[in-house]
C-alpha cells in the first residue's frame, strides 16, 4: 500500500512544520505519534500479525493518549502551556523547518541502504523529523517544549526503524517503547518538581551552573 | 535447570527484587543496611559468574540473548567493586545527613530502590548480547539515576537534573538511530531475521556487512553513547550532575555509569573494524574524542573552584585517555582496559573523600577548604592520594596504564596525538597538584578536627589507595590475562 505509506509521511512532514510554528503543541505532537502508529501496520512483509497489530495499538495509546495527558497534567498549574518568547521566532522557525526539509531530501539520498525501501520519502521524512526534534530541544525555552521535542524526534527515528530497518525482533521494540514511555513519565514528575522549586518552568532561567 | 545457567538471570534479579524490598523498608538505617547486603550478594554472584567466564569461556543463557564474556566479566568486575564500596560508603556518607534529620524515611526509600534499580539497569548493559537491549538499559540507566541527582530537590540539583535527563535522553536516542543503522547494514547479508542485532552473530557476519551504513551508524552510536559517557564536546552535562549529586551518587556515576556507556560504544568497535576492512577508521574517531577531552578537561581543570565539579572534569580526562587507548589499539586497548579500573577505583575514593570533606566544611569550594588533612586526618589523607593517582604520579596504576598508551602511541607512530596527550597530562599535572596541595595543608585554620574514626573510613579510605599502588607495581598474572582476553574481543582477533 505504497499510496496509504506515502500519505501518513507527507502528513507527517506536515505535521512536523506545524509544530515548528505552533505555540501550543502537545496536542500536534500527539496527532504526530498517532498516524506514526500506523505505519507498522501498512508496511508488513509478513502480512498483519497480532504483534504487529498489538505494537501499533500500543503505541497509539501511548503517544495519542497517554504522553498528551501526562503532560497536560504536569503544566496543568503552570500558566505555560504556550510558549510565549521562543529563542527562536516562529515564521524564522518555519524557514529554518524548509531548509532543514530540503536538507533532508538531500542527506536521504547521500545514504545508500541495502535492501528496497517502502518509499522514497522515508528517509527524508525520517531525518526531517529528527532534526526538527532536535531543533526545538535547543530552540525553545521551556522544559515542556524540550520534552515535546524529544518526543518529536523519538517518533523520527520510530519512522526510520519502521520504514527502513523492518526486521527488529518484537521483544526490543517492546522495551523501547517501555523506555519511552518510562521517560516521558519521569520528565512530567520533573517538569513538576521544578515547577514548585522555580515557580517556573523555563528552562533559560536555570543558569546557575557554570564552568 | 542447573545453578550455572541461573547465574546471569540473578544478576538481573538480584538488584531487581533489593529494589522492590526497599520500598517496604521503614527506618532509613535499615535501607542502608539491606542496600549494602544486597550489593554484596551480587558482588558474590558476580565473581562467580566472571571466574567461570575465565576458566571455561563464555557463558549464555535466555536462548543467546544473554551473554557474558570476558570483556563483559571484567566490567561486570569493575562494576561491582565500585558498587559494593559505594553502598558502603551511602551508609557513612547519610548516617550524617540522618542525625542531621536531612534523611527522612521516604527519601532513604526512594534512594535505596534508584539505586538498585539502577544496578539493574547498567547489569542489562553489560549482559545483554542483543545490541537493542544493550540500548533499552542504557536508557533506563538514564531514567533511574535523574531523580538520584534531585534526591534533595535543592534547586541547583534539579537544573543539573533536567540536563541530565533532556541531554542523555537525545544522546541516547541517537545511539538507537545508529543501532538500527547497523540492523539495516546487516539486511543485505545471510542472517536470520531473528538474530539481527545479536552481537555474536553480527561479529560472526561483520566483513558482510555494508561498509557506507555501518560508517553512519558509529557516528551516530558515538555522539549518543558518547555523551552518556561524557566525551568532549558532549560533556555540558557532566560536571553539573557530578556536584550536585549526593557523594555516592557522584561516586557511582563516575565510577562506573560513563564506563557503561563507553562499553557500549566498545562493543561496536570490532564490528565496525571488520565492516570497513580494517582500515583503522573507528580508531581514529575514537583517538580524536580521546585527545578532545583531554586538553577540554584540562582546560577546565586549572580554572575550578569546586572541589566536586573539578573531579568530575578529572572524569572527562580520563575517559579521553582510554578512548585515546582504545583509538590506539595494540597495547593501547590493553592499557585503556586497566586504566578502566583504575580511573573507577580512584574517583570512587576521591567523590568519598569530596562528599565526607563537604558535609565537614559546609561548602565544596576548595578556597573555603583549607587544612583537611589537620580537620578531617582519613579523608584529607585520601583525597590528596586520590589527586596524586589521578594526575598520573608514580607508582599508581593509574601512572602505569597512562605510561602504556604513550608507549603505544609513540610505537605506532601517532606522534601528534601523543604530544597533545603530554601536554593535557602535564597542565593537568601542575593544575591538580596546586589545587590539591593547598587543600591539604593550606591555611591555618583551628576548627577542631573529627573526632569520630571509625574502622570502615579506614577501609574505605586505604583499602582502595593500597590496590592502586600494589596494581601500580605489580600485575598479577591472572588480572593481565584476563584484560588479554579482553583486549583481543575489542580488537577483533579470535
Amino acid at each position: 500500500m505504497p499510496v496509504l505509506v506515502n500519505g501518513i509521511l507527507i502528513a507527517l512532514i506536515l505535521v512536523g512544520l506545524l509544530i515548528l510554528g505552533a505555540s501550543r503543541m502537545i496536542r500536534l505532537v500527539a496527532l504526530q505519534g498517532a498516524l506514526l502508529s500506523l505505519m507498522p501496520l501498512l508496511i508488513t512483509p509478513h502480512g498483519l500479525t497480532w504483534r504487529v497489530a498489538a505494537l501499533s495499538l500500543g503505541s497509539m495509546i501511548l503517544k495519542g493518549i497517554v504522553f498528551p495527558r501526562l503532560l497536560f497534567r504536569a503544566v496543568k498549574h503552570a500558566q505555560v502551556r504556550r510558549e510565549l518568547q521562543p529563542y527562536v521566532g516562529y515564521s524564522s522557525s518555519m524557514v529554518i523547518g524548509m531548509a532543514t526539509l530540503a536538507a533532508s531530501f538531500w542527506l536521504g539520498g547521500q545514504l545508500p541502504l541495502p535492501g528496497e525501501a517502502v518509499s522514497d520519502l522515508v528517509l527524508p521524512a525520517a531525518l526531517f523529523t529528527i532534526l526538527s526534534g532536535l531543533f526545538l530541544v535547543v530552540a525553545r525555552r521551556k522544559a515542556l517544549t524540550q520534552v515535546l521535542g524529544f518526543l518529536v524526534l523519538e517518533n523520527g527515528i520510530f519512522t526510520f526503524g519502521v520504514a527502513v530497518v523492518g526486521g527488529i525482533p518484537f521483544l526490543i521494540e517492546l522495551g523501547v517503547l517501555m523506555d519511552v514511555f518510562v521517560a516521558v513519565f519521569v520528565m512530567g514528575i520533573a517538569l513538576q518538581q521544578i515547577n514548585q522549586a522555580f515557580e517556573h518552568i523555563d528552562a533559560d532561567q536555570m543558569n546557575s551552573l557554570k564552568g | 535447570m542447573t545453578v550455572n545457567s541461573l547465574q546471569i538471570p540473578s544478576l538481573l534479579l538480584i538488584p531487581l527484587v533489593g529494589a522492590v524490598v526497599c520500598l517496604a523498608l521503614a527506618s532509613p538505617g535499615r535501607i542502608l543496611g539491606w542496600v549494602i547486603g544486597i550489593a554484596a550478594a551480587y558482588s558474590i554472584v558476580a565473581a562467580a559468574v566472571a571466574a567461570r567466564v575465565l576458566s571455561a569461556g563464555a557463558v549464555t543463557s535466555a536462548g543467546g540473548w544473554l551473554r557474558i564474556d570476558a570483556l563483559s566479566a571484567y566490567h561486570l568486575a569493575v562494576l561491582s567493586a565500585v558498587f559494593l564500596l559505594s553502598s558502603v560508603f551511602a551508609r557513612v556518607y547519610f548516617q550524617v545527613e540522618a542525625e542531621r534529620g536531612e534523611f527522612p524515611p521516604a527519601r532513604a526509600r526512594q534512594f535505596g530502590a534508584l539505586w538498585l534499580g539502577a544496578l539493574g539497569a547498567i547489569t542489562l548493559v553489560l549482559v545483554s548480547n542483543n545490541l537493542g537491549f544493550m540500548w533499552v538499559g542504557l536508557e533506563a540507566t538514564t531514567l533511574t539515576t535523574a531523580f538520584l541527582i534531585s534526591l534533595h530537590r535543592t534547586p541547583a540539583s534539579l537544573e543539573a537534573m533536567w540536563k541530565y535527563l533532556v541531554m542523555c535522553s537525545v544522546g541516547v536516542a541517537f545511539a538507537f538511530m545508529g543501532t538500527l543503522l547497523v540492523a539495516a547494514s546487516a539486511r543485505g547479508s545471510a542472517q536470520d531475521a531473528t538474530d539481527t542485532l545479536l552481537w555474536t552473530s553480527l561479529i560472526e557476519h561483520a566483513t558482510s556487512l555494508s561498509p557506507a551504513p555501518v560508517k553512519a551508524a558509529f557516528i551516530f552510536l558515538l555522539v549518543g553513547y558518547g555523551t552518556k559517557a561524557g566525551l568532549a564536546p558532549l560533556h555540558s552535562w557532566l560536571p553539573d550532575a557530578h556536584s550536585q549529586a549526593p557523594a555516592p551518587v557522584s561516586a557511582m556515576f563516575s565510577g562506573f555509569l560513563l564506563n557503561a556507556a563507553l562499553y557500549c560504544i566498545l562493543r561496536y568497535v570490532p564490528l565496525v573494524e571488520a565492516a570497513t576492512g580494517a582500515s583503522g577508521w573507528a580508531h581514529t574517531i575514537l583517538m580524536q574524542f580521546g585527545v578532545l577531552s583531554i586538553l577540554v578537561a584540562a582546560v577546565f581543570i586549572v580554572l575550578q573552584g569546586d572541589l566536586k565539579r573539578l573531579l568530575a572534569y578529572h572524569s572527562v580526562e580520563h575517559l579521553g585517555i582510554i578512548s585515546l587507548g582504545l583509538g590506539v589499539g595494540g597495547i593501547g586497548t590493553f592499557a585503556a582496559l586497566f586504566h578502566v579500573l583504575n580511573h573507577s577505583l580512584c574517583k570512587t575514593l576521591g567523590f568519598f573523600c569530596a562528599g565526607r570533606l563537604g558535609q565537614i566544611f559546609g561548602t565544596h569550594e576548595m578556597e573555603k577548604m583549607s587544612g583537611t588533612v589537620r580537620r578531617a586526618p582519613v579523608w584529607g589523607v585520601g583525597l590528596f592520594g586520590s589527586f596524586l593517582a589521578l594526575i598520573g604520579m608514580a607508582p599508581f596504576s593509574l601512572f602505569m596504564s597512562e605510561f602504556q598508551i604513550l608507549k603505544g602511541a609513540m610505537d605506532r607512530h601517532f606522534y601528534i596525538s601523543a604530544g597533545l596527550f603530554l601536554l593535557g597530562a602535564t597542565i593537568v599535572f601542575t593544575g591538580a597538584l596546586r589545587h590539591a596541595i593547598s587543600m591539604a595543608w593550606g591555611g591555618n585554620s583551628t576548627a577542631p578536627g573529627e573526632q569520630k574514626q571509625g574502622a570502615w573510613n579506614n577501609i574505605l579510605v586505604y583499602g582502595p589507595l593500597a590496590v592502586l599502588l600494589a596494581l601500580g607495581l605489580w600485575m598479577p598474572e591472572p588480572l593481565r590475562d584476563w584484560l588479554d582476553q579482553a583486549a583481543r574481543l575489542v580488537e577483533g582477533v579470535p
